[in-house]
């Protein structure tokens, strides 16, 4: 008899904990999806401005950006005027750029993909990968609570043992309320910090209050750094999937 | 007939003269196999080295990837082929590989290089110059592990030590690109910037399933043969293979055009200068036996006068002059026996001269002077001058058999 209940209550907990268990994974996945859908949404317009500075230069740049799904963005440079026009691609795992001067689309190679991206802090592969982190990576909540007189949640993402990820790990914390990102860090496999994503502006963008700059800082040069300020941002708006196809690029 | 023993006697005559000659000659025996010699030594451990370090000497390989070493052109069946080409005759070794160019990155930086996909089960220090120069860690142990060997240079400049992941990130069978994570399990130097700063080691399943070939597809079998001079043979009979004929077959002399050359460009340097020594040699035998001809001008004119033939006053300098290069080989061997023993076995220490970076036309260079000479070799410095020594006698010969009689004996 006493057998018998232990094993009921073994049969009533065991799913009950997996379904806690289910569901803190689905909420991660959720809170995540919201904090990706931000800037995206199911399509997206942007105006944004990037700046650059390094030790060797600094550059200023405006571009508008579109965005359908995770895996389809199409960039094009508004200023400075002598790069006026060049595009980016991002069609699933391709990025191509096409420049008007010389009227040439190039795909971009493996050997380039670690390239930095129009001269950022940003690689070409970044713009490949962000949209596969929840292929790459296991998320999860290491932190829920006030830290610093903020609601916030922190979610640590660890690479998956075969993703072709260079980093140790992914740290990333949102303000609870509004699920507002804060601050990302990536980490090498060390537990070093090598770079750090910090969001700030909250301004009125798409309808609601968004963080919109957001500034890249390699941790090994702490003067350096990417800003891309949004100026304008437009959510589910309709596009056309011919828009991001390596034809259009030309007609543009 | 005793035109042997008067030319014998006849060189005999004027002692210091012909010993001085024969010291040239003797001494021209030295220059050329101390020059021949390293280049015969040096060549081959160039080639040698330039063999283990991924193509061997002999290389079959996908059709058209000499001019374009893309990813997608690719050998299959290489399993069979590879056996083959193993029990040819003279063949020391055959592996498969894939070699090809990756992007590697670390958290810290991304760096363009190249990689050779291997089994860990067929290489060896003594067929893979890179796990010869291992000096941290090991090989990896599994051919579709997570392993990587990586030069110690790349390491340093990604920031990583052994047991790190890196990426690597490269264009597959079909143009898309793929990338893949490996753990460091060892580091090598070899001395050579351009291998330390660009290379690793992969484990060939691995990559093939990155790449999306099949298990027995690849694009290089690198073959190792006992002796470097016999590539183009050995060419010529993988080619010959039913297997091979889908495939490009490659000399070490057309798949490291950059070390051919510089071998052809030191080669020809040498054969100047081998060239200019015989020239004042053959000059050296051309002076003492025109000297000897000329002062025994009223001699040949009595031999003359008492009946001998200008054809056998020829025939006797001649002669003359091949015993004088007889002794001068003799005595050149005598001189550059120990010289030669030396080299072979000591050498002349010159890394001082050479900096840190031991490498010439992309191949690692022994520090050490030393020379080994072919049989093929020997055999040609001997007739080379011999041959000289012969050539330089002619002239005097039709001098002294064009004496005048009567006016060399009217002349003291």
């Amino acid at each position: 008899m006493k057998m018998l209940l232990c094993l009921l209550a073994l049969f009533l907990t065991s799913p009950c904990l997996a379904t806690e268990d289910n569901t803190l994974k689905e909420r991660t996945r959720d809170i995540l999806n919201k904090v990706d859908d931000l800037w995206r949404g199911e399509s997206s317009y942007a105006v944004v401005s990037m700046q650059v500075k390094t030790e060797h230069y600094s550059r200023n740049m405006r571009m508008e950006g579109w965005s359908k799904g995770k895996e389809k963005t199409l960039f094009r440079v508004l200023e400075p005027l002598r790069e006026k026009g060049t595009m980016t691609l991002k069609s699933d795992n391709h990025i191509f750029t096409y420049l008007p001067k010389t009227d040439r689309t190039i795909r971009l190679t493996s050997g380039m993909m670690m390239g930095s991206w129009m001269g950022s802090h940003l690689t070409n592969d970044d713009l490949v990968k962000e949209a596969r982190l929840e292929e790459d990576y296991d998320a999860e909540i290491s932190f829920e609570g006030m830290r610093d007189n903020q609601q916030i949640i922190e979610f640590t993402l660890t690479p998956k043992a075969d993703a072709p990820v260079v980093w140790g790990k992914l740290s990333l914390i949102i303000l609870a309320d509004g699920y507002t990102p804060l601050v990302e860090m990536y980490y090498d496999e060390d537990m070093a910090l090598a770079r750090t994503f910090i969001f700030s502006g909250m301004k009125m963008l798409g309808g609601r209050e968004r963080p919109a700059i957001l500034r890249v800082t390699p941790a090994d040069k702490p003067d350096e750094f990417t800003e891309f300020i949004y100026e304008k941002l437009e959510l589910n708006i309709p596009l056309s999937d011919a828009m991001f196809s390596k034809a259009s690029l030309k007609n543009r | 007939m005793k035109l042997n023993q008067l030319a014998w006697r006849n060189i005999w005559r004027r002692k210091r003269r012909t010993l001085i000659t024969a010291f040239s000659i003797g001494f021209g025996v030295m220059l050329s196999v101390t020059f021949t010699g390293s280049g015969d030594y040096t060549y081959t451990q160039m080639i040698d080295m330039g063999a283990s370090m991924g193509m061997g000497h002999v290389t079959v390989e996908p059709l058209d990837y000499q001019l374009k070493p893309t990813l997608d052109k690719r050998l299959s069946e290489t399993d069979t082929l590879r056996q083959q080409i193993f029990a040819l005759d003279g063949v020391v070794d055959a592996t498969v590989r894939i070699t090809g160019q990756a992007m590697f990155a670390s958290a810290r930086k991304s760096i363009g290089g190249a990689f050779i996909a291997v089994d860990p089960a067929f290489e060896k220090p003594d067929n893979n110059l890179l796990l010869r120069s291992l000096v941290e860690g090991e090989m990896f142990a599994e051919k579709d592990g997570r392993g990587i060997v990586i030069g110690s240079k790349l390491a340093e400049k990604l920031h990583v030590k052994i047991g790190k992941k890196v990426v690597y990130t490269t264009t597959d069978a079909h143009g898309e690109i793929v990338s893949n994570i490996a753990r460091i399990t060892g580091l090598f130097l070899t001395g050579i910037d351009m291998v330390d700063g660009n290379m690793a080691l992969l484990p060939i399943a691995s990559v093939q399933k990155t790449l999306g070939y099949a298990a027995d597809e690849a694009s290089v079998i690198a073959v190792i043969i006992s002796d470097q001079r016999h590539a183009e043979a050995m060419r010529d009979s993988i080619a010959a293979l039913p297997q091979a004929k889908n495939a490009a077959v490659l000399t070490w002399k057309k798949a490291q055009p950059d070390l051919a050359g510089v071998i052809a460009f030191d080669k020809a340097g040498n054969y100047i200068s081998q060239f200019l020594v015989g020239l004042l040699i053959a000059v050296g035998i051309l002076n003492t036996m025109l000297m000897s001809v000329l002062e025994r001008n009223r001699e040949f004119g009595v031999m003359m006068a008492v009946g001998m033939s200008p054809g056998t006053l020829f025939r006797l300098v001649m002669v003359e002059s091949f015993w004088l290069a007889v002794v001068g080989l003799i005595l050149g061997i005598i001189i550059t026996a120990p010289w030669y023993y030396y080299l072979y076995y000591t050498g002349i220490d010159l890394s001082g001269t050479f900096g840190s970076d031991f490498s010439y036309g992309g191949v690692l260079v022994d520090p050490v002077f030393k020379a080994r000479l072919f049989r093929e070799s020997i055999i040609a410095i001997l007739a080379g001058v011999f041959l000289l020594a012969l050539l330089a006698g002619l002239y005097p010969a039709w001098r002294a058999g064009r004496v005048p009689p009567i006016e060399s004996l009217k002349t003291i």
